[in-house]
C-alpha cells in the first residue's frame, strides 16, 4: 500500500518537457501538419467527442516536443507523464484528476517476456473505461508490434506517423537562425574515400573442408546515386551535397541528421566527411538483443535481463558486444542506440525480420 | 538417307550379336556399335565433343547453383525467391546443352530427328522409363512448383528441407541432418504437404500438456506469452498466434500454432516457447498430467 501524500504527482511534469535522453534538439517546424491533427483532438474533446491519439515514430524523432506543445495547450486539463515512471507507479495515473492525459514513450509499459504485458493491458483497459483524453507517443517498431499482440489500435483511433525529413526540410532546421554564409561547407573525401562503384571483395568459403577464398565483385550503391547525380548536375554546391548526404544517411530522421551535424560542424565550417553508417555482422542472438534495443529507444540492463530470461545470454555481455560494434552505447546501466548507426540498425532488423 | 542407312544395318548389328566366344563376341559388338555410330555420321570427335558439352553442362549448372545460393544467403530477405529459379536454370541449361548436342554436333534433318525419336521411344519402352517418368516429373515440378528450394515438406513418410530438385530427384534434409532422396515421380505421385509454400514464415505447432486440475485459462495465457515474446515469432494479421485447449480423460492439451520468422528456426523456436512455458507453468503451479495407474476394476488413479 502506497503513503498517502508521499508525492504529489498532479503538478509534476506539465510545464518543461521532459529531459530527452539523447540530449538532442528542439522540434523542426515540419510536424506542424502533426501538431494541427494533435490540436484538433484536443478541442474536439472539449466539445465532446475523444479520439485517443497515438504519435508513433523512429526514436530520435523528437516527438517529445510534440507533447510538450500539446501539454501547453491541455494547460491545467493536462497531465503529463512518462511511461517509465508509470510503470513503477500506476496508481499516479489513478489518482490524477486531468481529464487530459499525455504519456511519453508509452510502449514502455510492456516488456517482451512472459508476464510483461500485464501492466500494458492494464493501461490499455483504464484507456478504454476512462471518459479522459489520452495522446501518448511509441516507438513505431513497438508499436507495431503491440499492435499484433495487443491490438492497440483499436484504443487509439486517431494515429500519427511522424513522416521523414526530405534534405530541404534538413537544411531549413539546421540552419535556422544562422545568417546567410555564416558557415563554410569544406568538400572532403569520406573516410575511407577512394570508393569506387565497382569494387572486388573476398568471401571466405569452406569447400570440403578447406577454406577457399572467393573473390566477388561488390557494387556500391551510394557512388552509383553520386555519380548520376553528378552526372545530372554538374555544378552542385558542396551544401547542397552536404545536406543531401546528410539526408540519405540520416533517412530523413531529424534527430539523427542533428547528430551528424553536430559532428561535421567545425564553427564556422562544416565538413562534408560525413561518415557512413556502420556495417553491422551480428549473429542471431545479438541481433535479436539489438532489435530490442531499437524498440525501446533505449533500455536498462535490468529490464534487458528480464527480456533475455534465464538463459544463457548476459545481458551484460550482449550489450558490451553491441557497444564494441558501435551500434549502442552504456551509460549507468543504460543502453542506448547510437544515432548514426541508426539506419543500419534498421535495415539490418528488417532483413532478420526481427522488427516489422 | 541416314535413317535409310540405320534400317539396312541393324538387323546385321542384331545377328552379330548373338555369336558364341565372348572375346570374340567383345569385339564384334564394339565393332557393330561403331558401324552403326558411322551410320549415323558420328565419329570419335563427335563423341568427344558430345561429353565436352554435358561436362560443361553440368559444370555450368553447379556454378550457376553455387552463385544463386551465395546471393540468396546475402540477400536475406529473397532467399526463397532466388533458390526458387535453380532448378529453372537448370533445366534451361541441359536443355540448351541438348538442344546444341541434336543441332549443331550431329547436325541432324528432320528425318533423323524422327528416327531418334523412334529410338528414343524405344528406349523409354524398353528400359529408361523409370528415368524419364523422373525427369518428366521434375519438369512438371519446375513447371508447377508444387514446392520450391527451401521449403519443409513432408511427402512419402519424410519430412525435411528441400535442398535440391534436380532433373531425376529432389533432395531433402531431415531434421536430424539425414539427406533424402525423393524420386521427382514419387515427389509428384504422392500427397505431398508443403508447410511454408514459399514464404519465410511458417506455422509451427506446439502442444504442451497439463494436469486436469491445473487453471487452463492462465496455462493459454502463459503459452501464448511464451510464443509472442520469442525472438523467433512472427506476427501479422495473416500470422496470427492461436491458442487451442483440448480435454482428455486424464490431462488437458494446449496447442499454441504460431508462424516462425524464418522455417530454419523452426525448431529452436519450439524449443524456446516450450521451455519458457513450462518455467512459468510450474512458476503458476501448473503441474504436467501425472501418470496413471488401472486398478483391476478399471478405474484410474494418479500414481504414488
Amino acid at each position: 500500500m502506497e503513503a498517502k501524500g508521499a508525492e504529489t504527482p498532479f503538478s509534476v511534469d506539465l510545464n518543461p518537457p521532459p529531459q530527452r535522453r539523447d540530449g538532442l534538439f528542439h522540434m523542426p517546424p515540419f510536424f506542424e501538419e502533426e501538431m494541427k491533427r494533435v490540436e484538433e483532438s484536443i478541442e474536439d474533446y472539449r466539445e465532446g467527442i475523444r479520439r485517443n491519439v497515438a504519435i508513433i515514430s523512429d526514436p530520435f524523432y523528437g516527438e517529445a516536443d510534440l507533447m510538450a506543445r500539446a501539454a501547453s495547450m491541455a494547460g491545467s486539463d493536462g497531465l503529463r507523464i512518462d511511461g517509465r515512471r508509470l510503470r513503477h507507479d500506476f496508481r499516479i495515473l489513478e489518482r490524477a484528476p486531468q481529464r487530459i492525459v499525455m504519456v511519453d514513450e508509452a510502449h514502455r509499459l510492456s516488456l517482451r517476456r512472459i508476464g510483461g504485458f500485464d501492466l500494458m493491458n492494464r493501461f490499455l483497459s483504464f484507456v478504454t473505461s476512462e471518459e479522459r483524453l489520452f495522446i501518448t507517443t511509441w516507438n513505431s517498431f513497438s508499436w507495431r508490434y503491440l499492435e499484433e499482440v495487443l491490438g492497440l489500435g483499436r484504443h487509439f483511433p486517431r494515429q500519427i506517423i511522424l513522416p521523414r525529413l526530405d534534405a530541404g526540410q534538413i537544411r531549413e532546421m539546421l540552419l535556422a537562425g544562422r545568417r546567410e554564409g555564416e558557415l563554410t561547407f569544406v568538400e572532403e573525401e569520406a573516410p575511407g574515400g577512394d570508393s569506387k562503384v565497382l569494387d572486388w571483395r573476398v568471401s571466405r568459403r569452406v569447400v570440403m573442408g578447406h577454406n577457399i577464398d572467393l573473390p566477388y565483385p561488390s557494387v556500391d550503391p551510394e557512388m552509383i546515386r553520386s555519380r548520376l547525380k553528378r552526372n545530372r548536375k554538374e555544378k552542385e554546391s558542396a551544401e547542397d551535397a552536404f545536406f543531401e548526404r546528410l539526408a540519405r544517411i540520416s533517412d530523413g530522421n531529424p534527430g539523427v541528421a542533428e547528430h551528424l551535424w553536430k559532428e561535421a560542424l567545425d564553427y564556422p565550417e562544416v565538413r562534408s566527411s560525413l561518415r557512413d553508417p556502420p556495417t553491422i555482422d551480428l549473429d542471431f542472438d545479438e541481433s535479436f538483443v539489438l532489435g530490442v534495443v531499437l524498440s525501446s529507444g533505449s533500455l536498462e540492463l535490468d529490464e534487458l535481463s528480464e527480456v533475455l530470461g534465464p538463459v544463457d545470454l548476459s545481458a551484460e555481455m550482449m550489450a558490451a558486444i553491441l557497444e564494441g560494434k558501435g551500434l549502442v552505447s552504456i551509460d549507468g546501466g543504460t543502453v542506448t542506440l547510437k544515432p548514426e548507426a541508426l539506419k543500419s540498425d534498421i535495415e539490418h532488423e528488417r532483413r532478420l525480420r526481427l522488427v516489422w | 538417307m541416314m535413317g535409310e542407312e540405320m534400317a539396312a544395318v541393324a538387323p546385321e548389328s542384331s545377328s552379330n550379336l548373338s555369336v558364341s566366344s565372348p572375346s570374340e563376341g567383345v569385339g564384334e559388338a564394339s565393332e557393330a556399335i561403331s558401324s552403326a555410330l558411322q551410320a549415323f555420321g558420328i565419329d570419335s570427335s563427335t563423341i568427344v565433343h558430345v561429353i565436352l558439352v554435358l561436362v560443361l553442362a553440368y559444370v555450368a549448372t553447379r556454378i550457376v547453383a553455387f552463385l544463386l545460393t551465395w546471393f540468396s544467403e546475402r540477400f536475406h530477405w529473397l532467399r526463397l525467391g532466388i533458390k526458387m529459379e535453380i532448378p529453372l536454370a537448370k533445366l534451361a541449361i541441359y536443355g540448351f546443352a541438348v538442344y546444341h548436342i541434336l543441332g549443331s554436333v550431329f547436325q541432324l534433318s528432320t528425318n533423323q530427328l524422327i528416327a531418334f525419336s523412334g529410338l528414343i521411344g524405344a528406349a523409354v519402352g524398353f528400359g529408361l522409363k523409370d528415368l524419364v517418368a523422373e525427369v518428366v516429373g521434375g519438369i512438371v515440378i519446375v513447371l508447377d512448383k508444387p514446392y520450391q528450394i527451401g521449403d519443409k515438406v513432408r511427402v512419402d513418410g519424410h519430412y525435411g528441407e528441400v535442398t535440391d530438385i534436380g532433373l531425376r530427384a529432389t533432395r531433402l534434409v531431415s531434421p536430424d541432418d539425414s539427406l533424402i532422396v525423393v524420386s521427382n515421380q514419387r515427389m509428384i505421385s504422392q500427397a505431398l504437404a508443403n508447410a511454408n509454400a514459399g514464404s519465410l514464415e511458417m506455422q509451427v505447432v506446439i502442444d504442451l500438456f497439463i494436469d486436469s486440475s491445473s487453471d487452463a485459462s492462465r496455462a493459454m495465457k502463459i503459452l501464448r506469452e511464451a510464443a509472442v515474446t520469442s525472438r523467433y515469432v512472427y506476427i501479422s494479421s495473416k500470422r496470427p498466434v492461436t491458442i487451442l485447449l483440448k480435454d482428455r480423460p486424464f490431462y488437458r492439451r494446449v496447442r499454441a500454432r504460431v508462424y516462425v520468422n524464418d522455417l530454419r528456426y523452426e525448431f529452436e523456436f519450439e524449443s524456446d516457447v516450450t521451455k519458457r512455458a513450462w518455467d512459468a507453468f510450474l512458476e503458476a503451479g501448473i503441474e504436467p498430467p501425472k501418470a496413471m495407474v488401472m486398478d483391476p476394476e478399471g478405474a484410474a488413479s494418479p500414481a504414488a
